[in-house]
């Protein structure tokens, strides 16, 4: 490339650019604005995760690459709209990315889809064991930090509790639809979604500061 | 009936999106007046929102970053319903349209018009130049605009067309240099001393858009670190007089 660039700023600003990360809500803000450095701080910060959660949902590299590139497209559109009040900025990433891949699951076509899971399913009804993952060669110790706990938070929880929590997040069903799948009454899948959510809260409140 | 105790037991389902429908839409009601049900939704959103690191790592494609950039470049942010900032944009908008085009009438360099496009190709390779300057500078200059709000610290945008060893500098809310003096841009490669690149002023309402040539010495070390910019005495001096009022890294693209 032939051009190169560069944005010149007063050094008080550039102090405070420097001395301490910027907070997500910061990058929000400045994104909201239109400045496209703050949309590509947000990216490392959350891409890796983003991609892996669009991956777990979508499964082919081309559509979870399309899945982030919308939902961090519909991040810097709407970054106006970000309330602090209402949750974290990984949280608002994490809730726009995992509708845009259901959103493409659905348009996928459910059906054709279900046949693709029936030959994936193990027995107890859930396509992708979650707990144990490989090492984690990223960057970003606090990143890795969270998957670590994450984790091992998952795999703390009763089986089934597990399973009905990620059948709900990274397949998209309903409390109902989980029941059917697994043939157990709905009653029981609503304990052990709820149960299995509370547990979560606990494992990961060292996650959740000022937040919960 | 349902009690507000069971109401609770819905804040964990709503923030998988696991409720029914008809369940979705009742809880929803019950929330607008329910701060304590709230505290709730908002405690197991994030807990929700945490899941996403349970899902197995994989690495992304090494082009998705710059996907991601070229994409937010075609749009410009909604803008937030507080600030009047379309009608702002459009006027700096408007002023940059005025100042590329008196920069052209002025230096006679139709060139100008093609260096400027380069960095549009090079800064949204995917929609490169687009048809008029308007949707030029939408797409790709968006920052460029952004940063010429009133209000704001002073700041420059410096590109360094390598092919024509040009830099164009834009600079906005740079208050200008009282007579006899100006501004100077230094480039700065690690342990050596600055390179000057050139002398400018902005005008009455702290703009410059100026194209400077590339010095031989600068063009020889072919790579830079920082570029800085000071005050001095007009027709500038050897070595930077004062701590730099601008600072900024290049950003290397290729």
């Amino acid at each position: 490339m032939e051009v190169v660039s560069v944005t010149l700023i007063p050094r008080s600003v550039m102090a405070t650019m420097s001395d301490a990360p910027v907070p997500d809500q910061r990058l929000v803000g400045r994104m909201a604005e239109g400045e496209d450095i703050a949309l590509g701080e947000l990216y490392d910060r959350y891409g890796r995760t983003l991609y892996a959660l669009a991956m777990a949902i979508v499964r082919e590299p081309a559509d979870a690459e399309e899945v982030v590139v919308d939902a961090f497209g519909q991040a810097w559109r709407q970054a106006s709209a970000f309330d602090p009040r209402r949750g974290s900025v990984g949280a608002w990433l994490a809730t726009i990315a995992r509708s845009r891949a259901l959103d493409m699951v659905r348009a996928r076509g459910r059906r054709a889809r279900a046949y693709e899971r029936a030959a994936q399913l193990s027995d107890d009804g859930i396509a992708t064991p979650i707990a144990g993952l490989g090492p984690d060669p990223g960057r970003g110790a606090e990143r890795s930090e969270a998957r670590r706990l994450v984790a091992q938070a998952l795999a703390t929880l009763p089986e089934p509790q597990r399973v009905a929590i990620e059948l709900a997040y990274f397949e998209g069903l309903s409390q109902s639809e989980i029941a059917e799948r697994l043939a157990e009454p709905l009653g029981t899948i609503k304990t052990r979604m709820r149960t299995g959510m509370e547990k979560l809260r606990g494992l990961l409140s060292p996650l959740l500061e000022g937040t919960a | 009936m349902t009690t507000a105790h069971e109401w609770q037991d819905f804040a964990a389902p709503y923030a998988l999106g696991a409720l029914a429908p008809e369940e979705r839409s009742a809880f929803e009601a019950h929330l607008a007046g329910c701060e304590a049900c709230r505290a709730e939704v908002r405690a197991f959103t994030e807990v929700a929102g945490l899941l996403a690191y349970g899902a197995p790592a994989v690495e992304p494609p090494a082009g998705l970053r710059d996907r991601v950039l070229a994409e937010a470049r075609r749009v410009r942010p909604i803008a937030a319903p507080r600030r009047p900032a379309t009608g702002a944009w459009l006027a700096a908008a408007a002023a940059l349209v005025l100042a590329i085009g008196a920069a052209i009438t002025a230096w006679r360099m139709a060139g100008r018009v093609r260096i400027l496009e380069r960095q549009v190709a090079a800064d949204d390779s995917s929609k490169a130049a687009t048809d008029s300057a308007l949707a030029m500078l939408t797409g790709a200059q968006v920052n460029v605009v952004t940063l010429a709000g009133t209000g704001r610290p002073p700041s420059a945008r410096v590109f360094w067309n390598r092919a024509r060893g040009r830099f164009v500098v834009f600079a906005f809310d740079l208050p200008q240099a009282p007579a006899g003096r100006g501004y100077q841009l230094w480039a700065i490669a690690k342990g050596q001393a600055p390179m000057s690149m050139g002398t400018f002023n902005t005008d009455a309402a702290g703009r410059a858009t100026v194209v400077l040539p590339v010095g031989r010495d600068i063009a020889a070390l072919g790579f830079v670190d920082n570029c800085a910019l000071t005050e001095e005495p007009a027709g500038g001096s050897p070595q930077p007089t004062e701590t730099p009022r601008l600072l900024g890294a290049w950003l290397h693209t290729d």
